[in-house]
């Protein structure tokens, strides 16, 4: 019988990926006679949020207000601590995006909640409240409880859970909450810069990925060219993006895209434990890199210990043929 | 306009490269199985403050919780330039991230007019990331995560470059206000943390750390304020994957690989 609330992120009229994970885990935490309940703020986000009746919410929440057009932390945890305090939810799932990850972290602040980051799992029985969490390289599975039976304020991590699907059957109303919150001389988004997606590294099936060890733009036509005979899509790490061979919608991680796909191919990438846990569960991984001892072969199905400008080549010949 | 900082910095575990299992029978994390560095991203938190008194001065205090490893940090950032450490006289591995945020807000407030508090966004791997905002929840003041570059401060303001998913903000924030600073940077990046001054190493070596208690803090019980607990820790198994070693200059071995990977499609 409990009841779970969802922050809903929606960025240009789409509602965020991880939010739909938070959608179906809370559904799952509520069970059939409990209540999920979501909110959305920002800018024009009304409409959208009434899809959230189809994803499995039981109420819809929007604060619709022009001074939210962009995220900043003190309007938005103002306004959501004070949406929980009246909902008195048993938790609250955030995604777990620069914004979900802020926000909740705020609002467990300001209401001196439980708070987790980068949660794996949830569970909910009388007044135990945990959270759980899959740490240190993988290595360590901890259980975080809210102490008292206070309210758990987790971010959830991608992948955590199959996003919610969708039930054109179920609508209802949106409720509008009043935006009052201490804009007074608090701070605003000036200037954003962010790429359009151009790829889904989500549904790709197969990927070839590069790493700092493709060593310069121009290069990056092997992995072009490897991705090309196979029908893959191109991943990248930090070091690429940051280096600016690729846009971000390549980058693959912690702070990139988390991916599933039957093949990965990573291509002179050390295996930083920030890009493992974008693509440790692909199906099969193959890793090419000159260092026998980088991390990426830890994970690796098939381990290539050689230059990636001589092996590339070699294996777009063999798919060729 | 000089601008004053305070930094919140940490000693954390250094979690890069584990090996082994890290926990023992009880599912406490073994002594000595993993060893301690300075945040890196505290230590970014900590350059960007360096900057901002290089170019327009102003005084840069550190504040950590705990002793003796929150001293190391903090004599560390007198090495590297701050102007004053402040330890708070509290354990802060039986502490969360709640309970640190309510005693360094009280120490914040006693330190004279900080324009900026600046912090890392994120404990590496246990990764909760959560100090600054609710650091300043606690102090009521506006919070900027995921920063890599404060870019100005003036008439009042800080404005700041912000990483999101696809990019990046610029986010004008008003004084005072927390700011988290995001990812560390590339060894190779010309904005890479500062090394310690040897000539400051003999300055500051014996320079007093002030300590400010719980009670000092208006905080009877620190444990009280806790809201998260541990409750269990256990090992996850190693996962077993099949792995080969495939040798580049065997044409047939690539070729195996190839179609075993690629069955079915
Ligand atoms: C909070 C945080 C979040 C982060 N998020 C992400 C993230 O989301 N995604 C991500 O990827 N990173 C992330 N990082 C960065 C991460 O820690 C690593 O720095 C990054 O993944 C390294 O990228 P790389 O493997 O391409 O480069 P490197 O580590 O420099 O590795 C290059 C590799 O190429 C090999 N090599 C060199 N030449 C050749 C050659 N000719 N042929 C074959 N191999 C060669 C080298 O042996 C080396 O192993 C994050 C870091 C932090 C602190
Ligand atoms: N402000 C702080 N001062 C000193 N240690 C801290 C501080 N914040 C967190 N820690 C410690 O950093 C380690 C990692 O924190 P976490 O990953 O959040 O569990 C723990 O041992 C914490 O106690």
């Amino acid at each position: 019988m409990a009841k779970i609330a969802v922050f809903a992120e929606i960025e240009d009229g789409a509602i965020h990926d991880i939010c739909l994970q938070c959608m179906s885990k809370a559904r799952a935490l509520a069970g059939l006679d409990g209540r999920v309940v979501a909110l959305a703020a920002g800018r024009g986000v009304s409409e959208t949020a009434a899809k959230l009746f189809g994803y499995g919410a039981d109420e819809v929440y929007a604060a619709d207000h022009a001074a939210l057009a962009g995220y900043i932390s003190r309007p938005f945890r103002t306004l959501t601590a004070g949406w929980l305090v009246e909902q008195a939810p048993a938790a609250a799932l955030f995604p777990a995006t620069t914004l979900g990850l802020d926000l909740a972290a705020s609002v467990a602040g300001v209401l001196s909640s439980a708070g987790v980051l980068y949660a794996d799992d949830v569970r909910l029985a009388g007044d135990d409240r945990t959270a759980r969490r899959i740490e240190f390289d993988r290595k360590v599975v901890t259980d975080y409880a809210a102490a008292d039976g206070r309210m758990l304020i987790i971010a959830l991590r991608d992948g955590a859970a199959d996003a919610a699907s969708f039930d054109a059957g179920r609508t209802g109303a949106v409720k509008a909450v009043s935006v009052a919150p201490d804009f007074v001389g608090a701070a605003k988004v000036l200037k954003r810069d962010v790429a359009k997606k151009t790829i889904n590294l989500k549904g790709a099936r197969v990927i070839v990925a590069g790493g700092a060890g493709v060593g310069s733009l121009e290069n990056f036509s092997w992995i072009r060219d490897l991705a090309s005979a196979l029908g893959a899509e191109i991943g990248a790490t930090r070091a690429v993006v940051d280096a600016g061979w690729l846009p971000a919608d390549h980058q693959i991680g912690q702070t990139g895209a988390t991916v599933k796909p039957d093949l990965y191919i990573a291509c002179g990438i050390s295996g930083a434990v920030q890009h493992r846990v974008g693509m440790q569960d692909s199906g099969k991984i193959i890793a090419i890199n000159t260092d026998p001892n980088a991390p990426i072969f830890k994970i690796a199905h098939y381990r290539i210990v050689g230059d990636l400008k001589a092996v590339i080549p070699k294996l777009i010949q063999l798919l060729k043929s | 306009m000089s601008c004053n900082c305070v930094v919140i910095v940490r000693e954390v575990w250094d979690t890069r490269d584990l090996i082994g299992s890290i926990l023992d029978e009880a599912g406490h994390i073994k002594p000595g199985a993993l060893q301690t560095r300075f945040e890196p991203e505290d230590l970014n938190a900590l350059e960007v403050a360096l900057r901002i008194k290089d170019q327009q001065g102003g005084k840069i205090t550190a504040i950590a919780v705990g002793a003796p490893r929150g001293v190391e940090v903090l004599r560390e950032c007198l090495y590297r330039g701050a102007d004053a450490a402040v330890q708070v006289d509290a354990d802060a591995s039986v502490l969360d991230d709640r309970a640190l945020s309510v005693l360094l807000a009280a120490a914040v407030k006693k330190t004279d007019a900080p324009d900026l508090v600046l912090t890392g966004t994120s404990v590496v791997d246990g990764e909760n990331a959560m100090l600054g905002a609710m650091l300043a929840a606690e102090l009521a003041w506006d919070h900027v995560a995921w920063v890599d570059a404060v870019e100005a401060v003036a008439g009042g303001q800080a404005v700041v470059k912000r990483a999101i998913e696809m990019g990046y903000e610029t986010v004008q924030t008003p004084l005072p206000s927390v700011i988290s600073i995001g990812v560390a940077l590339l060894e190779d990046d010309p904005r890479s943390p500062r090394p310690a001054k040897a000539m400051l190493k003999l300055k500051m070596k014996k320079t007093p750390i002030p300590v400010l208690t719980p009670a000092e803090l208006g905080v009877a019980d620190p444990a009280a304020l806790v809201t998260t607990r541990v409750t269990r820790r256990e090992s996850v198994p190693p996962r077993v994957i099949e792995s080969r070693q495939v040798d580049p200059e065997d044409v047939a071995a690539l070729k195996t690989m190839l179609n075993e990977v690629l069955k079915g499609k």
